[in-house]
């Protein structure tokens, strides 16, 4: 490493060292001097337009502009003096010339840097004499913003976020000078799923979001810091409420997570909460209808159940990765402690494993990394923020981006895309990894184009979905033959749930405990469980957070399942599909409603505070399954608060013994981990889930800021299948499998290979699972639905 | 009458120099042959710098010196030709571009080669469609004797040219504008540094030289570099073309010796002022120039002594208004101009220029006040200096100095509401 060369310099008198090519408004900073700024925006790179930074610099002819000007060894920089001051009046004026001055009513009244800046530095009064002049009040940008165009002070940090951070390029100025306007470039809609961030950095409040617009003043909102759970990410951010109601959420920047950014889906989930699909109290079902009832009676019917089943030996859990670790390692404690079983899992998903076994990555890896690859992970569907650390390294550090997968994605960048069919990724990948152990070359064009782009990168980040086993351990043999070479690397596994690597961490899996901790006699997968439960093998199910009759690979296989099961228990946050089933659902409290750790995809532990209260009659997992403890006469196990469990899993963890590499989690025996032939003839096609941020059930599907960004369930075909099976965009089609059908829309086009059919993922409406085996497989003929008359005519 | 020989504008209205026929019959070409067959892009380069050309587009950079910036590293380099010529009072480079593009490709190429780019740009104002389309036939010509494309004349040298048209932004004159707008973005200035010599054109090093500076090159070669050197003042040498404006009996391009009285050019070329009028202002050098007055007549025109003054012989847009001109009016026309044309990224440029225009026009109308006249008189601290590129420095320049000249007459028109001159004269620049 070479060393950075420090530079002296004095602002406003004061000395100053810093590393040379620092920007003076930085080194100012280090001072505790204030420069104030509007266009710059330290993730981005400095433009210099909107002159409110200009600064006195010794022999300099001009003032110059701080945000953009570097230090130099013995610069002298005044930021106070009467020159500046006086530019500053004159930016301040200028700006305020025909500004609306709405502050009584703007969202970013008590926040906004116009008010805060002409307080400081600017002149008391406009000079201005003539009208103000007017443009459009209420711009509908998209489906998350409304734009005040009067109150842009065209610093154009959205249009720039949009450009450089996002690379979307959809964010424009429109028209010229003093009629400029903040617009998209074809007039559409605003639409990116990290709009809200402009939200954030507009310096007034020009950009606001529909979610919070008029709803709160700043200085009436109370601050929590937590995470989210939206996906495994795990970006940092805060929740401000206003008497005890969420209004939004903000960035809290942790530069080894989010950079400072926070996804749309992260950002406005939460007022579902709000909604008459949250659950606010327990549910019983009598006479067939899941009825109010109290919480101590659904305890004690979930215990009588629960504790016969498990003393038959014939209970099990499924949940854990939407809880927090404590709660997680509480439903395990429960689970092996109380029921005494190790039926519990936390995959209620395609994924089998949440992390990889060995070469575990950090995101930052990413930021330097000269070859990503993609094996099955969509990250802008399933980890955005993610996505734009690697949007970045490739535009920004020339990184190649290789996706490989069964279609292709719509990315933001460009990428080389390698169709590779469903199972059969972990068929290439071995030998693949074989190959290049041995120093032999690989067969087939793609591998040897891989093997290539392995040999020229320093850096190697490979981003796995964590289904196909086979991939995933050939990934870390393909790794391990890298590093040996003297390359850097590793692997991140974008966890299906938000917290379900911290599930996996504390022991939601039927064959380790805490820490990764074999277990001598390993439970039932969920596969097994459901399995169980349909064949009458099972008494009594509980599941905490999940949702198996949507996400369950085998959507036939868990819906029976839950239909057959004497007694199903299910505690969630509002009415899903699963809970439908229940005998008895627990109003569980949100993410929003207490405190405790989460795991993110790195295995990074964070905290997060409480930001509000639970409804009265809500409580949290750790609470409904200490007093089912309690109730099976088993309170030591187990107790609710947070502190008590995490201490009780930090000594757990250090005390386990985990294997090196990591024992993986137990599989299901019908996972078939190798290559599917796609059928040549085409009378049937192959299934490929695919997942979209704003799917699903639960939340997502009832919370009204989601709502206008919810996608349609699509059957997408290649464009020559479609010719085949005579079917156009938008026709309706139905697809059929052995154990059921759904209907919907077709899009046509090239992103599906030949042969295959993509189907939007966890789309209640319109269910993939009902296709789908317990491997995540399925083949479905196609019936397109019969035109209608006036289609025809 | 004016005695200077024209050099570039030889020939300009005597033959049809766009025909590449006449244009080789009178010794087109020959440079570039000379330069093909017998000189180094090292030996053209150092004769450019020796005579101390000094480029014609407005900011009067040391040509061989802006060469000299490129990095040898290897990397390909650009050269872009500006066209776009919009400053109000300037016509020199539309002329030139439809009379005798042929010079004008001569010139391009002898620079491209001496600065080792093989890929060229020309950015011809969008308004010039006539001169578009004969720049376009003369290429054409050009291409099919070689004097451009694969291995040009012979020899190892290639370089090819892109037509690219503007579309009506004044702004695309600013060299990174261009830039912008022929990577296909909005035409707006860019941060300095890195300078285009450095990132450029698609991040490369890249040279944008004016029409006329591209013309003279030709000249250089062909005569000498002490030929060029010797014309005027030592610091801002070579024959320059003036467009002249406004209130003279013969408004038109000239070409001049720098350095001659701006009087010798009024009443020499020009064919002096109409009868029985006075010279009331003139602004030397274009719409972003600061006026000069009857007692700056003897000023010489070139590049040090009109900055000596504090104003500038800038792309050379000579405008005369005499004493039928009303300067609010004038003002008014040059502070819309730039309200109009300001690209709206700088908050004074952008605002603050769109202020001034309101109030200017509004005095002009018989509305203003004096407060208009307080602000108008201040506001230039806070408008100039300030802006990221010298559009926004243009804004206050004239208006400033007619205001401090005049001031009864912009204090007339808030007392009675009206200009106090009979029968005004508009000027056309
Ligand atoms: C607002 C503005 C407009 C300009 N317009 C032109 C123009 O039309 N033609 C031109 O050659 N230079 C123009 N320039 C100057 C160019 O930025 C640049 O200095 C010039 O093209 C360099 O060529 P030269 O060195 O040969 O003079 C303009 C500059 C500014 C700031
Ligand atoms: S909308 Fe906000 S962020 Fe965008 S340019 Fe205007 S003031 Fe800046
Ligand atoms: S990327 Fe994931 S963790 Fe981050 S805000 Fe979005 S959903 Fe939440
Ligand atoms: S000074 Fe004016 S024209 Fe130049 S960049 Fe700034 S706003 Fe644009
Ligand atoms: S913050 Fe420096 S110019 Fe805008």
């Amino acid at each position: 490493m070479s060393e950075t060369k420090m530079v002296k310099l004095l602002i406003d008198g004061q000395e100053v060292t810093v590393p040379d090519g620092t920007l003076v408004v930085e080194a100012a900073k280090q001072l505790g001097t204030q420069i104030p700024v509007y266009c710059y925006h330290p993730k981005m790179d400095p433009v210099g337009l909107c002159r409110i930074c200009l600064v006195e610099i010794e022999k300099a002819p001009k003032l110059q502009i701080a945000c953009s000007t570097r230090v130099t060894e013995g610069m002298v920089v005044r930021t106070m003096s009467p020159k500046v001051a006086e530019a500053r009046r004159g930016v301040l004026e200028f700006l305020l010339l025909n500004h609306p001055l709405d502050c009584p009513i703007c969202d970013k009244g008590g926040e906004c840097d116009l008010q805060d800046f002409t307080m400081e530095y600017g002149p008391g009064a406009s000079r201005l004499t003539e009208p103000k002049l007017h443009k459009p009040k209420r711009v509908d940008l998209g489906p998350t913003i409304v734009l005040d165009e009067e109150r842009c002070i065209l610093c154009r940090r959205c249009t720039r976020f949009d450009n450089e951070i996002a690379q979307e390029r959809n964010l424009v100025v429109v028209e010229r000078g003093h009629n400029s306007l903040i617009g998209t470039i074809d007039g559409g809609d605003y639409e990116s799923y990290f709009s809200g961030n402009t939200t954030e950095i507009c310096p007034v409040g020009a950009l606001t979001s529909k979610a919070y617009r008029f709803r709160a003043r700043p200085w009436d909102l109370s601050h929590a810091d937590s995470v989210c759970t939206q996906c495994s990410v795990g970006c940092n951010y805060r929740v401000d409420a206003r008497f005890g109601n969420i209004m939004r959420t903000f960035t809290r920047e942790n530069s080894d997570v989010d950079g400072g950014w926070i996804c749309d889906r992260g950002r406005y989930t939460f007022n579902y909460l709000y909604e008459p699909a949250r659950l606010r109290e327990p549910l019983v079902r009598r006479d067939g209808d899941l009825e109010r009832a109290s919480f101590a009676e659904a305890v004690a019917l979930t215990a009588e159940k629960l504790g016969a089943a498990a003393a038959a030996g014939r209970a099990g859990v499924i949940g854990g990765g939407r809880l927090s670790d404590e709660e997680a390692f509480a439903l395990q404690l429960f689970a092996r402690k109380v029921l005494g079983t190790n039926n519990i899992d936390h995959r209620a998903r395609l994924q089998r494993y949440a992390s990889p076994a060995r070469f575990g990555a950090r995101l930052r890896d990413l930021d330097d990394a000269d070859l990503i690859l993609m094996f099955g992970a969509i990250t802008p569907e399933q980890a955005p923020i993610l996505d734009l650390r690697i949007r970045r390294a490739v535009a920004r550090n020339a990184a190649h981006l290789v996706f490989v997968g069964p279609f292709k994605p719509d990315l933001a960048v460009p990428f080389h895309y390698v169709e590779y069919a469903t199972g059969a990724i972990g068929d290439l990948m071995e030998a693949l990894a074989d190959a290049l152990k041995r120093g032999a070359q690989p067969q087939g064009a793609f591998a040897i184009d891989l093997a290539r782009n392995l040999n020229e990168a320093s850096k190697i980040v490979a981003v796995h979905n964590g289904r196909n086993p086979v991939a995933a351990s050939a990934l870390e043999q393909l790794i391990e033959t890298l590093l040996a070479v003297g390359k850097r690397g590793g692997i991140l596994v974008v966890g299906s749930q938000g917290n379900a690597r911290g599930a996996e961490a504390v022991g939601c899996v039927p064959n380790l405990g805490p820490g990764y901790a074999p277990l001598a006699n390993a439970g039932m997968t969920t596969a097994e469980m459901l399995t169980a439960a349909a064949n009458g093998k099972l008494d009594a199910l509980f599941i905490a957070g999940a949702n198996p009759a949507l996400t369950f690979p085998d959507g036939a296989l868990a819906r029976k399942a839950l239909e057959s099961v004497p007694f199903l228990a299910v505690a969630e946050q509002v009415m899903t599909e699963t809970a439908a089933y229940a005998n008895v659902v627990f109003a569980a409290a949100s993410q929003f409603e207490k405190r405790g750790h989460v795991t993110n995809l790195e295995g990074r532990r964070q905290a997060f505070a409480q930001a509000v209260e639970a409804p009265i009659y809500v409580a949290t997992d750790a609470a409904i399954v200490s007093a089912l403890a309690s109730a099976l006469n088993k309170p030591d196990v187990l107790d609710d608060d947070p502190d008590w469990l995490f201490s009780r899993l930090q000594a757990v963890e250090q005390a386990a013994k985990p294997a090196e590499p990591l024992a993986r989690p137990k599989l299901d025996p019908s996972v078939t981990a190798h290559g599917d032939n796609l059928d040549a003839q085409r009378k049937t096609f192959t299934v490929v889930p695919v997942p979209k941020l704003y799917a699903g059930g639960g939340p997502s599907l009832h919370d009204p800021g989601l709502a206008p960004m919810r996608p349609q369930a699509r059957a997408s075909f290649h464009e020559d299948d479609a010719l085949l099976l005579g079917i156009a965009q938008d026709r309706v089609v139905t697809l059929t499998g052995p154990n059921g059908s759904i209907t919907v829309a077709a899009n046509v086009g090239t992103s599906a290979a030949v042969g295959t059919v993509l189907v939007t993922a966890d789309m209640p409406e319109a269910p993939v699972n009902r296709l789908l085996d317990a491997s995540g497989r399925g083949r479905v003929t196609v019936t397109p639905a019969p035109l209608r008359k006036e289609a025809l005519a | 009458m004016a005695t200077f020989e024209p050099v570039i504008m030889k020939g300009i209205g005597e033959s049809d120099l766009a025909d590449i026929d006449v244009y080789e019959r009178g010794g087109g070409f020959s440079v570039l042959r000379k330069v093909m067959s017998d000189m180094t892009p090292d030996a053209v380069a150092a004769v450019v710098t020796e005579s101390n050309l000094r480029g014609r587009g407005g900011a009067g950079f040391p040509t061989g010196r802006k060469w000299s910036f490129l990095p040898k590293d290897g990397r390909p380099r650009y050269l872009v030709c500006n066209c776009d010529e919009a400053e109000p009072g300037t016509f020199k480079d539309r002329m030139l571009l439809e009379k005798t593009p042929l010079q004008l490709i001569e010139g391009l190429v002898i620079s491209a080669y001496a600065m080792g780019a093989k890929q060229a740009y020309i950015y011809i104002r969008g308004e010039f469609l006539e001169g578009s389309r004969i720049f376009r036939r003369a290429l054409a010509a050009a291409q099919s004797r070689n004097y451009l494309g694969d291995r040009i004349l012979g020899s190892d040298f290639s370089l090819d040219l892109v037509v690219h048209r503007g579309a009506g932004a004044y702004i695309c004159g600013e060299e990174t504008a261009q830039l912008e707008s022929i990577e296909g973005r909005r035409g707006e200035p860019r941060l300095k540094p890195p300078f285009p010599a450095v990132a450029g054109l698609y991040g490369m090093p890249t040279v944008v030289n004016n029409v006329e500076t591209l013309c003279y090159v030709k000249h250089i070669i062909e005569r000498g570099a002490q030929w060029f050197a010797k014309i005027g003042p030592e610091k801002s040498p070579g024959p320059k073309i003036m467009s002249v404006s406004g209130h003279v009996r013969q408004p038109g391009n000239y070409e001049i010796p720098l350095g001659i009285p701006a009087r010798e050019l009024i009443d020499e070329y020009a064919g002096g002022l109409l009868p029985g009028r006075k010279l009331k202002a003139f602004q030397p050098g274009g719409a972003s120039s600061a006026a000069l007055f009857e007692e700056d007549l003897d000023v010489g025109i070139d590049f040090d002594s009109l900055a000596a003054k504090r104003t500038m012989l800038g792309s050379g847009g000579f405008v005369v208004m005499d004493d039928t001109a009303c300067m609010v009016n004038c003002a008014r026309t040059l502070t819309r101009f730039f309200e109009h044309e300001s690209c709206g990224q700088c908050t004074p440029c952008r605002e603050g220029g769109q202020w001034v225009a309101r109030m200017v026009a509004r005095l002009e109308a018989g509305e203003g006040s004096q407060e208009d006249l307080r602000v108008l008189n201040v506001i230039n601290n806070t408008i100039t200096g300030t802006n990221l590129c010298p559009l926004g420095d243009s804004i206050m320049p004239f208006l400033s100095s007619v205001l401090k000249r005049f001031p009864d007459e912009f204090a007339a028109h808030v007392a009675h509401g009206a200009c106090p001159i009979k029968d005004v004269t508009a000027v056309v620049a």
